[in-house]
């Protein structure tokens, strides 16, 4: 009895939350519609939005996951920087001047699958330090951030590294019926990470691990290998942001996307998910991605409007929603003990 | 719970409308219509060389800087803004709150999908903006960038000045200050710094031709602050007490000028050590009025950001950038095609600032 009632109760916290989140979107869309019409409302400004958010959309999720269990990883960026300048180092290496096209996307694809193996030995030592040794994640992941950026400092020697084959930017900036391919890789990583949360026996142990770790402990679950799931696959949605960012950029280097770090967790949290763990879905943040980007190239559209104000607005909803959840929250304890 | 969301949904309303109301007071001519553009490139070869803004001509041209938060851009902006007032052109400055390379590339793929004509941009890394840069041109809008000689992507770029000309510059204020004769040397961050040691020949080069009674420290022809004011701090020092015949410093980092002016200041030989060099008017604000810096030289961002719309312009207009084209400001009245590239074009945009004029600068 008690354990269906958490559970309807679940269900319908977060579709408020959605109901909250498509409502916000509604509204911005609206608005970016009735002042920005033509040029919001044309192809090109979809395209353009469509090349820019799936970068720091894929470190949101990442995020979203490490704050789901209820910690956090502030070296996502890091191990995106890290993954693309180790591609940036090899591609060069593996592809020769005499290489056939076929053979040099062979081998692009090949260092790309090293880029996510990146990701992932990273993300399970992040997972490791946190649950094993026992360090706060926001601690080891600050550690690890140095640690990330000091290697790719060190294998890029502080500058900018390009000149890599023709077919690794052809491969990332591609349009599929007028669809970045990055979007569409942006979507199939959304839903598979959302059907893993939502629909999987390990997303429910996540969501029990972000909920109460001791209790997740006594119940004979395995908290450190949870954790270590958990942030291996963030470090594999920021490596595959890292693949991303190498392609549009065609080039790589220690401090690019070091301004995200902010970014990806404010999105999270405005996407619904709970900084202190067990609460919140993929879709959520999604559109709280979507709403981002939109804001932010509506914002570029006027002439003479600072980008300042994208902060202040960012910095303003942030606050608002953070509020405004709490409110929510407080208000459901207090219906609950009533009953 | 309706009355949240009525509520949610009215404060974003307000927020919005406040951005608004910001954006529309300080607008221009946004009205432009497809049909007065096509009239304009219809015309474009007829008279393109006059100043006037003939009706029609309404170009949009967006600038896009390294970082809104840094002063140097604050100060560019006024450039910009300049030139859309005196051309009633659509000219304006856009860029990330933060130096992020990523955050560039964002925005100037959001400002290259809506409607300009011409996009000048600083790079943060000239590397990492080709992609973009290139999508810009094959979407037809003139690239014009600034401190980014490299960039491939490109119509032109704009450098403020060749690199032996500002050091000359540097030497012509420095015997000025001097008076024609004594000694000196030559402060730079690293020696294995291009366009500094650049700077620093160049300044011994003029020195050899128009003072003669001017002489290189002999024993000390080039010292190294390490890009560290401190640093440049110390090594002034040693300089002075080991060769008390030492008048003059030309400083090439912005980080050398204010530290060899402290030192110069504590040793008490205000008056007798001159030193001049690039620096940041509001870092050496203190040291110039007090005298112990004589001149800090360096090119004014603003002057910078006018000439490339100025450039952007005449691109659009038609008119070929050559040597010794002008660009109607004083400092860019003679463009100068660097040699080894083409596409680079050098104007003679040093300033200087002393004591009298520091106060017009703030960045």
């Amino acid at each position: 009895m008690g354990t269906t009632n958490i559970k309807i109760k679940d269900f319908l916290n977060g579709d408020k939350n959605m109901t909250r989140l498509l409502i916000v979107f509604a509204a911005v869309f609206a608005l970016c519609s009735l002042t920005k019409g033509s040029m919001f409302l044309s192809t090109s400004n979809f395209q353009s939005m469509g090349k820019q958010f799936p970068e720091f959309g894929l470190l949101s999720i990442g995020m979203a996951l490490a704050l789901f269990t209820g910690g956090i990883d502030l070296s996502i960026v890091y191990i995106a920087t890290l993954s693309s300048v180790i591609i940036a180092r090899l591609l060069p290496l593996m592809v020769t001047e005499t290489a056939t096209d076929g053979t040099a996307y062979m081998m692009v694809i090949v260092c790309f699958i090293l880029a996510i193996a990146v990701g992932i030995i990273c993300g399970m030592l992040n997972g490791f330090i946190i649950s094993k040794v026992g360090i706060p994640p926001i601690l080891a992941t600050l550690g690890t951030q140095a640690l990330f950026q000091g290697f790719a400092i060190v294998i890029t020697g502080g500058s900018t590294i390009s000149g890599f084959p023709i077919q690794l930017s052809t491969m990332v900036n591609k349009l599929v019926f007028g669809i970045p391919v990055t979007v569409i890789v942006f979507i199939i990583c959304a839903i598979v990470v959302g059907f893993i949360l939502a629909r999987t026996t390990l997303g429910r142990q996540l969501r029990m691990l972000g909920t109460n770790p001791k209790a997740t402990e006594y119940t004979g679950l395995n908290n450190v290998k949870l954790t270590m799931t958990s942030y291996m696959m963030s470090g594999i949605l920021a490596s595959i942001a890292g693949i991303i960012m190498i392609g549009r950029f065609n080039s790589a280097k220690a401090d690019y996307g070091a301004s995200y770090t902010m970014q990806a967790i404010l999105i999270a949290v405005m996407g619904g998910i709970d900084p202190n763990g067990g609460k919140g879905n993929i879709q959520g943040v999604a559109i709280a991605i979507i709403i981002i980007q939109m804001v932010s190239s509506w914002l570029n559209m006027f002439e003479n409007v600072s980008n300042f104000y994208r902060q202040i607005i960012w910095g303003g909803l942030l606050i608002f929603i953070l509020i405004f959840n709490y409110v929510i929250n407080v208000r459901e304890k207090k219906a609950a003990m009533k009953k | 719970m309706k009355k949240r969301l009525l509520s949610m949904v009215l404060v974003f309303a307000m927020v919005a409308s406040l951005t608004v109301g910001c954006g529309s007071s300080g607008k221009t001519k946004s009205t432009s219509a497809e049909g007065e553009k096509t009239e304009a490139a219809a015309k474009k070869d007829g008279d393109a060389a006059s100043g006037e803004n003939k009706e029609g001509e309404n170009w949009k041209i967006a600038v896009v800087v390294k970082d809104l938060s840094n002063g140097w851009f604050a100060r560019m902006e006024t450039g910009i803004t300049k030139f859309a007032k005196d051309t009633g052109l659509n000219a304006y400055m856009k860029g990330p709150s933060a130096t992020d390379a990523a955050q560039q590339v964002q925005v100037i793929q959001d400002v290259i999908s809506q409607d300009i004509d011409a996009l000048c941009v600083v790079p943060v890394d000239p590397a990492a903006c080709e992609p973009v840069l290139k999508e810009a041109r094959d979407k037809g809008i003139v690239v014009i960038t600034h401190e980014g000689s490299t960039v491939e992507n490109c119509d032109y770029d704009l450098e403020a000045f060749n690199n032996a000309g500002y050091g000359g510059f540097i030497m012509d204020k420095l015997a000025e200050a001097m008076g024609e004769e004594g000694v000196y040397t030559t402060m730079v961050a690293h020696l294995t710094n291009a366009s500094q040691n650049e700077w620093a020949d160049g300044a011994v080069a003029c020195q050899k031709e128009k003072y003669s009674k001017l002489t290189l420290l002999e024993g000390l022809k080039r010292v190294e602050s390490e890009n560290n004011s401190e640093k440049a701090y110390e090594v002034a020092k040693e300089v002075l007490k080991k060769y008390s015949d030492v008048k003059g410093f030309v400083g090439t980092s912005s980080m050398d000028t204010p530290g060899i002016a402290r030192a110069i200041n504590e040793l008490g030989l205000k008056d007798k050590v001159f030193v001049v060099g690039t620096g940041m008017p509001n870092e050496c604000r203190q040291l110039i009025k007090n005298g112990s810096l004589s001149y800090i030289t360096l090119w004014d961002p603003a002057e910078a950001g006018y000439a490339m719309c100025v450039m952007a312009r005449m691109v659009l207009e038609g008119q070929k950038i050559e040597e010794g084209t002008n660009l109607g400001l004083d400092s860019y009245k003679s463009l100068v095609v660097d040699p080894s590239n083409p596409k680079v074009l050098m104007g003679a945009g040093w300033i200087s600032i002393n004591k009298d004029n520091v106060d017009e600068y703030d960045f």
